[in-house]
C-alpha cells in the first residue's frame, strides 16, 4: 500500500500535473492564433482602473445581478472555490509539509473548508438537476467536473482525520482522483480558471476602451474626445 | 426566406448540399473568429447566472430556451464541432454539435434574430465575463452569409448596400424635406437667415442622421437645426453618406458595417470637417463612434459624438441658453443599450436632462443596468417576432410603471419606437420623447427674438 502511495502522491501526481501544464500551454497556444480584436477607434476611458474591477468581479458580488439578488448562490460559489483551493493544496501538503497536519487547528480548518465545499458542491448539483433552465444547458461535463470535484472535497476530508490511522486506502483514492481530475482539467469546463482572468481581461479593456462604467464628470466628458 | 438543413450531427456523414454549406462554415469561423469570441466560446460554465440578468429569460421563466447560455450554446456546439481540437477529438462529450441542438439553421435564426436583441445585459452579469451578445451577433454574421436571415433586416440592408440609406431615400426627397424643415424653422424662429447646408466644406460639425428623420419624422433634425443655429455652429449635412444607421451591426455583416460607417468618413475626410455628430440613434452612435472604425479599418482622426454630448459641450461652454421650467412634467430616462453598455454614455444624458427639465427621475435599474427596450438587435424590422417582443416587454413595461413618470425620455429613434410599442400594448400612461425633443422645447431664443413657437 505505502509504495503505491509514494508513487501516486509523488511520481504520478507530478506527471499528472505535468501533463495538465502542457496540456494548458497547447491550448493556450490554441486560442492565442486566433486574431485579436484591433481597435481604431480614439480610446475614452482610463483602462487599468476598469481592467482590474474587471479582473476582480468575483470579489465583486455587487456587480452581478445573479449575486444581488440571491447571496446563497454567491456564497456557495466561494465556498465552493476556497475548497478547491484547500483540496488542491491538500495533495502537495500531505507528501512535502506532512508536519503541518500535525498542527490541530490547520487539520481542522482544512476539514471544515472542504466538508463546506462538499454541501456547497451537493447545492449546486441539487440546483443543476432541478432548475429546468440550467438542466437544458447542463453537458455532461458540468456534471461529471462537479460529481469529481464532490468527490475530491469528501475524500479529502477524510484523508486528513485518516493521515495517521489505518485506511490507507482512502489517501490513495484522494490522490487516485486527484491525478485523475487533473489529467482531466484541460479538457473539461474546470479550465475556466484558467481562462478567467483573459476573459475578464479582454471585456475590461473593451469596457475600458468605451469609458463604460466610469464617472464622468461632465466638465471631462466633453474633452473626452479631444485629441 | 426558406431556411437550409445543416446536418452538424457528431460523426454524422453530411449529404453534398449541407456538406458544401458544412464547408462554409468551417470557412467562415476561421475567417471571422476573434481571440476574445474564441475565449468566450469556451468558458462558459453553465451556472445560469445569466438568466437572471436577460429580459427574455425573466419575462418566460418557464422557457429554458431563454437562457443567455443556452442561445449561445447553440453556435458554442457548432464552435465546439468545427474548431475546438479537444472537442473534436472527444467528439459528442464535451458539448460538441448534436444534430438535434443545431442540425436546423431556421431554429437557429429565430434564437440568434427573435429571441435576442443583442442587448448585451447578459454579458456584464456574468460571472465569467463571456460575451454572449457578441457570439450572438457572430452567429447572425454566419446566418446573414448563408442566406439564413429575416426578410426585414435583409431588405433594410438590402437598401442601404444598393442606395446608402436604410430607406431607399431619393436625393430628391432628401432635399424636399431639408427645404420643409428649413422652412418650417426660419418661421418657428422668426429669422431669415437659417439655412441647412449640404456637403459645404471645411465646417467645425459633419452631422448625420437616421433616415426616418428625413422620412418619417422630420422634428428631430429640426431640433437639431435649431441648436446649431442658436450656438452659432457651423455645420453640414453630406449629401452622401448622411444615413448613420447600419444594418451590418445587427445582422452581424461587418462588411455593411465597414460600408456604411465608411460612406460617413468618407464623406467628413472629403468635406474636411473637424467632427463627426450624429443625431440620437443607439446603434447608430455604437457603429459611427465605435465598431465602424474598426470595421472599416479606418484610424479615427477626428472627434466623434453623440449630438447629447454637442448639447453638453455647447452649454458648458455657454453657447446655448435653456430654461428647465418649460418642461415641468416628470420625466424618467431610458438608457440606450447601444449607448450605455456599448457606448459609456451614461451620465451625460442625464447631465442634460438635469438642465432642461424640472422634474427628472431615474428609473431602476439604471445606466449600463438598464433592460433593453426590447426592441434593440433590429427587432423592430422583424414583425414575425413581435409577439415574442411585447411578450417580454412586460419587464420593461414595469420597470416604467414604478417611475410614475408621465414621459420616458430615450436618446435612440429604436428605443422610441420599442418603448412606444411596449407602452400601447401594456397601457401605460406615459408619453415617449427624445433628449433632442426636450432640449428643443427648453432653448432660450436670444433676446429681442420671440420667434412664432406659440402658433
Ligand atoms: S454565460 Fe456566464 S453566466 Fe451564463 S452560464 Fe455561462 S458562465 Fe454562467
Ligand atoms: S444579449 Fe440581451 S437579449 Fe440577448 S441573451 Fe443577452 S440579455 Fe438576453
Amino acid at each position: 500500500m505505502s509504495e503505491y502511495l509514494r508513487l501516486l502522491e509523488h511520481d504520478i501526481h507530478i506527471a499528472a500535473l505535468s501533463f495538465m501544464g502542457l496540456a494548458y500551454a497547447i491550448r493556450a497556444f490554441w486560442l492565442f492564433s486566433f486574431r485579436p480584436v484591433t481597435e481604431k477607434s480614439l480610446p475614452a476611458g482610463h483602462p487599468s482602473r476598469t481592467v482590474a474591477s474587471s479582473l476582480f468581479t468575483v470579489a465583486r458580488p455587487w456587480t452581478i445581478e445573479k449575486h444581488r439578488r440571491t447571496p446563497v448562490f454567491y456564497a456557495q460559489f466561494v465556498v465552493f472555490h476556497i475548497g478547491a483551493a484547500a483540496a488542491i493544496s491538500l495533495t502537495f501538503i500531505i507528501p512535502h509539509w506532512p508536519e503541518l497536519l500535525a498542527i490541530e487547528a490547520v487539520v481542522r480548518l482544512m476539514q471544515v473548508t472542504l466538508i463546506a465545499a462538499f454541501v456547497a458542491g451537493m447545492a449546486r448539483l441539487y440546483r443543476r438537476l432541478s432548475d429546468p433552465s440550467l438542466r437544458l444547458i447542463s453537458t455532461w461535463d458540468d456534471y461529471f467536473a462537479l460529481v469529481m470535484m464532490n468527490l475530491f472535497y469528501v475524500l479529502g476530508a477524510w484523508t486528513i482525520s485518516n493521515r495517521c490511522g489505518a485506511c490507507g486506502w482512502i489517501v490513495l483514492t484522494f490522490f487516485l482522483v486527484a491525478a485523475l481530475i487533473h489529467l482531466y482539467v484541460p479538457f473539461s469546463k474546470i479550465v475556466h480558471y484558467l481562462y478567467y482572468p483573459f476573459v475578464r481581461y479582454y471585456l475590461g479593456k473593451a469596457m475600458a476602451h468605451r469609458g463604460i462604467g466610469r464617472y464622468v464628470h461632465p466638465e471631462e466628458s466633453s474633452w473626452r474626445n479631444k485629441l | 426566406m426558406k431556411g437550409r438543413i445543416v446536418s452538424l450531427a457528431a460523426g454524422s456523414q453530411p449529404d453534398s448540399r449541407s456538406a458544401t454549406q458544412y464547408r462554409m462554415l468551417s470557412r467562415l469561423f476561421r475567417e471571422r473568429l476573434t481571440r476574445e469570441m474564441a475565449f468566450s466560446m469556451v468558458s462558459c460554465v453553465h451556472c445560469g447566472a445569466c438568466a437572471q440578468a436577460c429580459h427574455y429569460a425573466l419575462a418566460r421563466a418557464h422557457d429554458p430556451c431563454m437562457t443567455p447560455a443556452y442561445k449561445a450554446d447553440q453556435i458554442r456546439r457548432m464552435f465546439n464541432r468545427n474548431m475546438n481540437w479537444i472537442c473534436r477529438i472527444l467528439s459528442g462529450r464535451l458539448n460538441a454539435g448534436t444534430s438535434a441542438a443545431d442540425a436546423d439553421m431556421e431554429r437557429l435564426r429565430d434564437i440568434v434574430f427573435g429571441a435576442c436583441t443583442g442587448c448585451r445585459r447578459c454579458t456584464f452579469n456574468c460571472p465569467i465575463g463571456v460575451d454572449n451578445a457578441a457570439l450572438i451577433r457572430f452567429t447572425r454574421g454566419i446566418l446573414t452569409e448563408m442566406g439564413v436571415v429575416p426578410e426585414g433586416l435583409s431588405n433594410a440592408s438590402r437598401n442601404q448596400w444598393l442606395s446608402g440609406n436604410q430607406m431607399s431615400v431619393t436625393e430628391e426627397e432628401f432635399f424636399d424635406s431639408l427645404d420643409w424643415i428649413k422652412a418650417e424653422l426660419q418661421y418657428e424662429l422668426g429669422v431669415g437667415d437659417l439655412d441647412i447646408l449640404v456637403d459645404k466644406k471645411d465646417c467645425d460639425i459633419i452631422y448625420a442622421v437616421n433616415p426616418r428623420e428625413i422620412k418619417y419624422d422630420p422634428h428631430s433634425l429640426m431640433n437639431a437645426a435649431k441648436l446649431f443655429y442658436l450656438a452659432g455652429e457651423s455645420w453640414t449635412l453630406p449629401r452622401y453618406g448622411w444615413d448613420q444607421t447600419n444594418f451590418g451591426l445587427f445582422s452581424g455583416d461587418d462588411r455593411l458595417g465597414a460600408f456604411m460607417a465608411g460612406n460617413l468618413y468618407r464623406a467628413a475626410e472629403r468635406l474636411r470637417a473637424r467632427r463627426i455628430v450624429v443625431s440620437e440613434c443607439g446603434h447608430g452612435y455604437r457603429s459611427v463612434r465605435w465598431e465602424g472604425y474598426s470595421w472599416a479599418n479606418n484610424q479615427q482622426t477626428i472627434p466623434t459624438e453623440s449630438v447629447v454630448e454637442t448639447v453638453m459641450r455647447y452649454l458648458i461652454e455657454g453657447r446655448i441658453k435653456v430654461d428647465r421650467l418649460r418642461n415641468t412634467g416628470s420625466v424618467t430616462f431610458h438608457d440606450s443599450c447601444n449607448v450605455a453598455r456599448y457606448g459609456g454614455l451614461v451620465e451625460e444624458p442625464r447631465w442634460v436632462l438635469k438642465q432642461v427639465c424640472s422634474d427628472f427621475r431615474e428609473m431602476y435599474p439604471n445606466g449600463v443596468n438598464n433592460f433593453c427596450c426590447t426592441g434593440g438587435g433590429g427587432l423592430l424590422t422583424m414583425p414575425e417576432y413581435r409577439p415574442l417582443r411585447l411578450e417580454v416587454a412586460r419587464i420593461k413595461a414595469d420597470q416604467l410603471k414604478v417611475t410614475e413618470a408621465d414621459t420616458v425620455c430615450t436618446m435612440c429613434h429604436n428605443c422610441r419606437d420599442g418603448l412606444g410599442d411596449l407602452i400601447d400594448h401594456y397601457q401605460l400612461n406615459m408619453k415617449v420623447v427624445q433628449v433632442m425633443d426636450l432640449v428643443a422645447e427648453a432653448l432660450v431664443l436670444p433676446p429681442g427674438n420671440e420667434g412664432n413657437i406659440n402658433e
